[in-house]
């Protein structure tokens, strides 16, 4: 079974357990088994697939999607049956499908969990063989696993997942969000969703990207709703690099929430239709602002932070709310770090000393806490509610947990405060939400929200978002391999991927203990007796983590290169931590074998093109793209690389070295020139924007084309 | 409500914190420390491990059981470890005890786990693992680990290995062996290894205590492509023959005749029902026009429509399936696939009987009767007096070719109340030859020409297997991608294949090949970078311990023809390389013929397999095959 299936598995499963069937769900099983196999059921008397399919590994003939909220008795229900009739083609296919895995819940709940798994396998005549899955299943501690019998190439498998929840809860209930793309890894003939329900479950639900819109079906029953919608034709998913699929492909995104009175309506934490007979489609300003009125009014203690203001003699606002910022960011997140390492590695447990501690342990607590320090402060603040690009535009916005948080702090110049994390600067906003639309809440001077109106978050520009790397090569003797000494420095958005995948805890954790005149934990907590056997026990981890870091660092930058590297050693100049155009710097120095040298009679070629590291690489096949690019940010390389020429040698082949490809869309400009006995290089790759429609999609091959030409360049060492 | 902020505080942590007293000694550090020069790719290392196994009747089935004791100090030699320290059970034995101390002897409070344990190879299996991880806090920290497995049945209990884990500074193995008990102890792999043994007779409790001493060994190897553990770790097989109870003799193992008798009687306790399968053979048979073509039309079958699912679950890790549930299935193991085959050659009127066979994972024959032995089963079709090998788990392998892991081994036969062992025939490395022929020129800076591959043996079943289980769709690229190793430097286009589904004839592939951004020019002269493959060039085995072991024997030949442009000459050709052992055969030469340049390399592994006693030659041979790799072809512009 290919990892994808055994991921969908793992994840429709995640919320079923193998708990035996009662026998209201036995009888529940029993017809929904009777209308997806039975003699009415859809699709069941096909068996053919078009002609354009054929070569394909295999095709969906059929692929069933749907929800049940129901209310039996004084409970609510949930049930998801996913039916897929799907006609294998080859050897892979039926490889794919000859295993089924699934995950077991074994976590003790409140709710009540069934699953079950229908499955047949029919046989090109038409013969059917329902498998025995009681029969032939092997329960393990943590999966259950299934062979599936007699199954050929040319066979169909008619298989259905009934899992079904009994929540705790029954007066409010809010059910798991759901999105899904219409596509799967194989085309699928017929495509269909439906949704039942009845009264008291609020119903928010939209199609996009071309997906139809769903209809709403004729019911006998009052209470009951049933809504669908089909589609035909779907191709087989192929996801290219830079692609948000809930922008391109045809998508449904729903969720359902119970309310049982119009009390338990207004609690819920979602947006939700009016009445529980409307299909919430869209979610407007107005909505938004009702919504998060109450939910993001400013709430905290703030002593320590009113503390550390008192402290200090701002002479600005910015400056004030900028070092609150990054003491909020120590005193509440950095100085905890230290004690769950030492927890962690069971040195000794020091959480009794922080029974406390402000914690913020989601984006609202984090986003109210701060904004009650700006009331305090009477300093005027707006908080901004996006979405992540790859959702869609704001005014898509369906699902709350879709929307995110931006405080935009009026002072002289507006400052941004987003993810609040140990990288976390002013002013730098999580990518995704950068240069989208979002709704602003406004406030009062009382910090009550009393307004919202459209805005626009901020945007980078691959300038700000930048990774310079400066490497000084030498030759080891007798051109045998190279010596490199590498800095680089990485600003804006290139620096926190560097930072989160480089640094470690006490990279910076003692750079905010100096800074905050912070004490270790290991300095009070534990028995006084116990604490010099802790501090030893502390060091020998640090050792450790201090080994493995440089071992993470060593394979990275092999990595880059697809070098092996010897005589590794890594080190951090700066953090970069507190402003974002301030660099993160790093240094390294490491050798590799010759395996970028080749001799040539008495000389040595080079191959110059490779030390500025791996690029993406363009073939046929990526030539041909034909979605539209979706880039997480503009982004740019610099790199200078400095060769030593050995003495009695002489460089040809500078001038391949020169190029400048520069559009609207990047750039890719290298020059070389000899300085003395040194050969310097310099190449400047950018993507400059977020988006490029498929029609700009030759003019980025143009300059990625020219850096992956620039990587083949080689150069010549020759005796002089 | 988000929950992006991932740093997470357990207020009430639930974890145990050790009583941490126990801290090392100076001497203990100093130990460490020294061991650590020893030893600097490990964290932790065996003081002591001490083996003690006794053995007992179960008075009620009268079978003999096995009650294996381990004590081990555990010392960290690294500034900190934290390690799994586990033991394997199954059904036919279980862990009744595993503790962990300090070095006080006092319990430290870990909770052992017990899970069963999964592997990629086998769909289902038995085994359970217990364990608990342990933290070292500081180096020259130690803990004390003791536990107690117990075997309900000892022919179960095969052998015990020396090597673990990790080093280990003096382990002894104690076998406490009563009158009663016929056991072999079997010294394997010893040479090279300073392995004590003492024997003590105790005359009050009529045992022999036999002990094995050894000291300095090294930690499991960590090489790749290595020999089975039965070739390169020293241990003990333990061969029990017979028992006697109550004055009455029990035969267990005690020759050939008694393992293929238990054999037997698990085979007679099948229920076969081949008249399911009827229909299907007689549609094999029929239109057939020579036994052969019966046998073969059988044999394809289950390689093609039986999938190999392996459930290793108590006695079904040792008989086999039913062949009708196989058939029904149309999946089974190596057994039901061997059943299958031969409850159909004997519908088709065949001679075919169930053959069990050690793969080459496994160092023994038949000599030693245990059931360390033997770890697969295949089909024998006994026709015109002539014996013939079908192994149905082999997909693509044609009708009388053997894969290399089982050639050479002896099989056992079945044969009524007798057996008959017989060995599988051996290949040479030229069966499996696979041959590259390239001829090119030069235009516009790129190489450009038309190749041919041509697959032999194991390595034509390699490749139709691996190609027939591709998505149809993706087939092409996927063949694409395999012709042009990953770089986009090589482009592939017009390929015209030979039949991918016939698995008798030589598989042969014609495509035109495009060798870009391999030349380089530099002031009129042409740079050449002739060759992308390197075949081996990464081989180096300096820092090896076992033998290289491929999976099957290789003959690889390739021959590039380049057609120097007019006006050009090659100022130098590298020097050809001829080295030849016991193992292996690299030639590479460079022969310029009128203005066509012949570069042509051969490599064969003969016996799939470069030992130890040859990594000096075949070192040198690699380092000069690296530069020779490395070596641009120079063509100058004659004057």
């Amino acid at each position: 079974m290919t990892n994808k299936l055994i991921l969908s598995l793992f994840l429709l499963m995640s919320i079923t357990i193998g708990y035996s069937q009662t026998k209201d769900q036995i009888k529940k099983i029993a017809a929904v088994e009777e209308k997806l196999w039975g003699a009415e059921a859809p699709y069941h008397d096909v068996f053919e697939i078009p002609q354009k399919w054929e070569s394909e590994s295999a095709v969906y003939i059929y692929r069933s999607v749907n929800y049940y909220y129901i209310r039996p008795q004084n409970s609510i229900e949930y049930t998801r049956v996913v039916r897929n009739r799907i006609k294998l083609l080859d050897q892979a296919a039926v490889n794919d499908y000859s295993e089924f895995k699934y995950k077991n819940n074994n976590a003790k709940q409140k709710h009540l969990y069934t699953f079950h798994l229908g499955l047949k396998v029919i046989k090109p005549n038409g013969e059917e063989h329902i498998v025995d899955v009681k029969e032939e299943k092997i329960e393990g501690e943590e999966e259950t696993k299934l062979a599936i019998p007699n199954l050929e190439k040319g066979d169909i498998i008619d298989y259905y997942f009934y899992s079904d929840m009994i929540p705790g809860e029954n007066d409010l209930y809010r059910f798991d969000e759901v999105e899904e793309t219409v596509e799967a890894t194989y085309p699928i003939m017929n495509y269909e969703f439906n949704l039942y329900t009845e009264k008291d479950f609020f119903i928010s639900f939209n199609t996009y990207n071309g997906a139809p819109e769903l209809q709403e079906q004729d019911v006998a029953e009052k209470k009951k709703r049933h809504y669908s919608f089909e589609m035909k034709d779907v191709d087989e998913n192929t996801y290219p690099r830079w692609f948000y699929p809930y922008v391109e492909l045809p998508c449904y995104k729903f969720q359902v929430n119970f309310a049982r009175t119009r009390k338990n309506e207004k609690r819920a934490y979602a947006f939700i239709p009016e009445e529980d007979f409307d299909i919430k489609k869209t979610v407007t300003k107005e909505e938004v602002y009702t919504f998060y009125e109450d939910k993001l009014a400013p709430s905290g203690d703030i002593k320590q932070v009113r503390h550390f203001i008192k402290e200090h003699d701002f002479k600005s606002q910015t400056e004030l709310v900028t070092a609150v910022f990054y003491f909020m960011r120590h005193k509440f997140y950095t100085n905890y770090i230290e004690a769950i390492v030492i927890e962690d590695a069971k040195i000794m447990n020091p959480f009794a000393y922080y029974m406390n501690a402000i914690f913020f342990n989601n984006d609202e607590s984090f986003v109210r806490y701060f904004a009650q320090v700006l009331k305090d402060q009477k300093i005027d603040y707006e908080i901004l509610v996006g979405t992540k690009r790859f959702n869609g535009s704001i005014d898509e916005l369906l699902l709350e947990y879709n929307a995110d948080f931006v405080l935009k702090v009026n002072t002289e110049t507006p400052l941004y405060i987003d993810t609040f994390d140990a990288y976390a600067t002013i002013n730098k906003i999580s990518p995704l939400l950068e240069n989208s639309e979002a709704y602003s809440l406004k406030t009062t001077k009382k910090a009550v929200i009393s307004e919202i109106a459209h805005a626009k978050l901020p945007a980078s520009t691959y300038e700000e978002n930048n990774s310079k790397e400066v490497a000084n090569i030498s030759f080891k003797d007798g051109f045998e391999g190279l010596v490199i000494d590498r800095n680089s420095y990485h600003i804006g958005h290139n620096k926190s991927d560097e930072q989160k995948s480089r640094l470690e805890y006490f990279d910076f954790v003692y750079e905010d203990y100096d800074k905050y005149n912070s004490t270790s934990v290991l300095e009070f907590a534990g028995k006084k007796k116990d604490r010099e056997r802790h501090k030893t026990e502390y060091e020998s981890l640090l050792k450790k983590l201090k080994e493995k870091q440089q071992e993470n660092c060593k394979k990275l930058t092999s990595s880059e290169y697809d070098l092996k590297l010897d005589d590794y050693s890594f080190e951090v100049i700066k953090t970069g931590r507190f402003k974002t155009g301030d660099p993160l710097e790093l240094k390294e120095h490491f050798t590799t074998e010759g395996d970028l040298i080749k001799k040539a009679g008495p000389s040595y070629i080079l191959e110059v093109g490779k030390l500025i590291g791996g690029q993406f690489e363009v073939n046929e096949k990526t030539k041909e793209r034909t979605q539209n690019v979706y880039s997480q940010n503009p982004r740019s390389y610099t790199n200078e690389v400095n060769i030593t020429i050995p003495e009695g040698y002489e460089v040809s082949g500078i001038d391949k070295l020169n190029f400048n490809i520069d559009n609207i869309t990047g750039a890719f400009e290298s020059s070389a020139s000899l300085d003395g006995n040194t050969l310097k290089i310099q190449t400047n790759k950018s993507y400059k924007n977020y988006f490029e429609p498929n029609s700009n999609w030759p003019l980025m091959l143009e300059f990625l084309v020219a850096a992956n030409q620039f990587n083949e360049v080689k150069i010549l060492f020759k005796k002089s | 409500m988000k929950k992006k902020l991932t740093l997470t505080l357990l207020f009430l942590s639930t974890l145990v914190y050790c009583q941490k007293q126990i801290d090392p000694t100076p001497e203990d550090i100093t130990q460490a420390k020294s061991l650590k020069v020893v030893y600097p790719d490990d964290d932790v290392v065996l003081i002591n491990s001490n083996d003690y196994i006794e053995f007992d009747i179960n008075k009620d089935n009268q079978q003999v059981i096995v009650n294996h004791k381990v004590d081990q100090n555990l010392m960290n030699i690294s500034s900190r470890a934290d390690i799994q320290t586990y033991d394997m059970y199954n059904s036919e034995s279980n862990v009744e005890y595993f503790i962990i101390k300090y070095r006080n002897d006092k319990e430290a409070p870990f909770s052992p786990k017990y899970e069963s344990y999964t592997s990629n190879d086998l769909f289902h299996n038995d085994t359970k693992v217990v364990y608990t991880n342990l933290d070292f806090p500081v180096q020259g920290y130690q803990y004390a680990l003791s536990s107690k497995k117990k075997y309900e049945d000892i022919k179960y209990f095969t052998s015990i290995y020396f090597p673990d884990d990790y080093p280990i500074l003096n382990r002894t193995i104690t076998f406490v062996v009563p009158d009663w008990l016929e056991l072999e102890l079997k010294e394997m792999n010893f040479d090279g290894f300073d392995i004590e043994k003492t024997e003590v007779y105790d005359e009050k409790n009529k045992t022999r205590t036999i002990s094995f001493t050894v000291s300095n060994l090294d930690a499991h190897y960590d090489d790749k492509m290595a020999p089975g553990p039965s070739f390169i770790y020293p241990h003990i097989l333990v061969l029990a023959k017979s028992f006697t109870y109550k004055k009455e003799s029990h035969t267990l193992f005690k020759n050939t005749k008694d393992l293929y008798a238990w054999y037997k009687s698990l085979v007679d306790d099948m229920t076969d029902e081949p008249f399911q399968f009827q229909g299907k053979v007689s549609e094999l048979t029929s239109n057939t026009s020579s036994d052969e073509e019966k046998i073969k039309n059988i044999y394809y079958w289950v390689q093609d429509n039986i999938r190999y699912i392996a459930f290793e679950d108590g006695i079904a890790g040792f008989k086999p399936d039913d062949s009708q549930n196989v058939y029904n299935k149309r999946y089974g193991d190596c057994k039901g696939m061997a059943n299958l085959i031969k409850q159909m050659l004997i519908l088709a009127g065949f001679d075919a009987r169930l053959t069990w066979i050690g793969t080459n994972h496994i160092a023994y024959d038949y000599s030693t009767p245990s059931l360390s032995v033997d770890n697969h089963m295949i089909c024998t079709v006994i026709k015109d007096g002539k014996k013939i090998f079908l192994d149905g788990t082999e997909k693509y392998n044609p009708f009388g070719e053997y894969a290399e892991r089982i050639q050479g081994k002896q099989a056992l036969i079945e044969n009524g109340d007798d057996y008959i062992l017989e060995q599988i025939p051996v290949a040479t490395s030229a069966d499996n030859q696979s041959h590259f022929i390239y001829n090119a020129k030069i235009e516009n800076d790129e190489i450009v020409g038309d190749a041919h591959i041509t697959y032999k043996g194991e390595s034509k079943a390699s490749f139709l297997y691996n190609y027939n289980n591709l998505m149809t769709n993706k087939k092409g690229e996927a063949l694409n991608f395999y012709l042009n190793n990953g770089d986009h430097n090589i482009i592939v286009a017009d390929i015209n294949p030979s039949d991918f589904n016939d698995r008798e004839n030589d598989l042969n592939l014609d495509y035109h090949l495009i060798l870009k951004n391999t030349i380089s020019s530099f002031d009129g002269t042409i740079y050449l970078d002739l060759d992308k493959d390197r075949e081996f060039a990464t081989y180096n085995l300096e820092d090896r311990k076992t033998d290289l072991v491929f999976n099957f024997k290789k003959h690889l030949e390739s021959e590039i023809n380049l057609e120097i442009p007019e006006g050009y000459t090659i100022e130098h050709l590298p020097e050809a390389i001829d080295e030849e052992n016991e193992d292996f055969k690299i030639h590479l030469s460079y022969n310029l013929n009128n203005n066509i340049l012949e570069y042509k390399k051969l490599f064969i592994i003969k016996n799939a397999k470069i030992k130890k006693a040859t990594f000096e030659h075949w070192n040198k041979t690699i380092e000069r095959l690296k530069s020779t790799y490395n070596e641009q072809l120079i063509l100058t512009l004659s004057k």
